[in-house]
């Protein structure tokens, strides 16, 4: 009986789309691990000591998922972009200006956090369609963390 | 219905949205999704909102959608900060300050940045950034335009003028 979920061999399944996409979602994450930096280094006002810890346990999360993404990317016999030129120009993420009130920093995240989940999601499907399903579940991961903080950001913008 | 989920591009000027300059939502799907929040929008919040709406659907009336944003801004947005950060992003991304140094000359575009909640001081700030450039300001003017004419609302104006031809 055929199955509908492909088997899980010591042969990759490489897909130029996918590893595209792994590429597009490095460059993304890289991108907003660095602009959560910055907010973490630059956040004033009164909730400086709630929203710079936040901050940090966001960036720090990301540092560890892009290395998981590259060397995803490696698994499948292509290489990793890098350098932060090439990433900023892969991921295309509009950088926001510092420094800005405490509010614009969490509403510019929520956006570049968007970016991220809307080019996942694309990957995400790429993989399926392609039945590279770890490189799929890799991406579930990252989309289900990335909509987590998302919905942390947004909380603390509701009056 | 919920204002801060994302969803694709609807905006009358497409040729300026290109990812790096326009990554938020756009401004007319948040005016609808904000008109959609039963009860958190008073009836002269709707009625200002629809007016922003149609002018941006237009895109020809800088000065005046600038003043309803404005007006709009101080009264909604820290009930709902994201849905106007994200019309803040738009504007920004689509509006831009014509400094005329005098009336012949041609006026120098400068970008413009909605860090002030009132029209004048927005415009003040524009102007300062026009005197940073090394601009002489003898008889400034400063009007704020869209970057570009939707194509839809062209076609309409060639059609009238077509008609009464």
């Amino acid at each position: 009986m055929n199955s509908p979920i492909a088997k899980t061999s010591s042969t990759v399944r490489k897909d130029t789309r996918v590893i595209d996409g792994l590429n597009l979602v490095l460059a993304d994450s890289y991108a907003l691990m660095a602009l959560t930096h910055l907010a973490h280094w630059n956040v004033e006002g009164p909730d400086f000591f709630q929203l710079h810890q936040a901050f940090q346990k966001q960036y720090e999360e990301m540092f560890e998922a892009v290395d998981e993404i590259a060397e995803r990317v490696r698994a499948l016999e292509a290489y990793a972009i890098g350098g932060l030129g090439t990433l900023a120009k892969v991921a295309q993420m509009e950088e926001f200006k510092s420094p800005a009130p405490q509010k614009d920093y969490v509403a510019a995240l929520i956006v570049a956090h968007e970016k991220v989940i809307d080019d996942a999601v694309g990957t995400r499907d790429l993989s399926g369609e392609a039945g590279d399903l770890e490189s799929q579940d890799l991406l579930i991961g990252r989309i289900a963390s990335h909509q987590k903080t998302l919905w942390m950001l947004k909380s603390y913008l509701k009056s | 219905m919920d204002v801060s989920n994302s969803a694709a591009c609807s905006t009358p000027a497409e040729s300026v949205c290109t990812p790096g300059l326009c990554r938020e939502r756009c401004a007319l799907e948040v005016i609808d999704e904000l008109l959609g929040l039963a009860g958190s929008v008073t009836g002269e919040e709707t009625d200002l909102l629809l007016d922003l709406r149609w002018k941006l659907r237009q895109a020809r009336e800088a000065e005046e959608t600038m003043r309803l944003f404005c007006d709009l801004r101080v009264r909604m947005e820290q009930r709902h900060y994201l849905a106007f950060f994200r019309l803040r992003r738009w504007l920004e991304n689509h509006l831009v300050a014509a400094v005329h140094i005098c009336p012949a000359a041609v006026p120098e575009r400068v970008p413009v940045k909605l860090d002030h909640y009132c029209v004048e001081a927005i415009r003040r700030v524009c102007l300062c950034a026009a005197i940073s450039r090394g601009i002489v300001l003898l008889a400034p003017r400063l009007r704020f335009a869209f970057h570009q004419v939707p194509p839809h609302v062209l076609a309409v104006e060639q059609g009238r003028a077509l008609a009464e031809a």
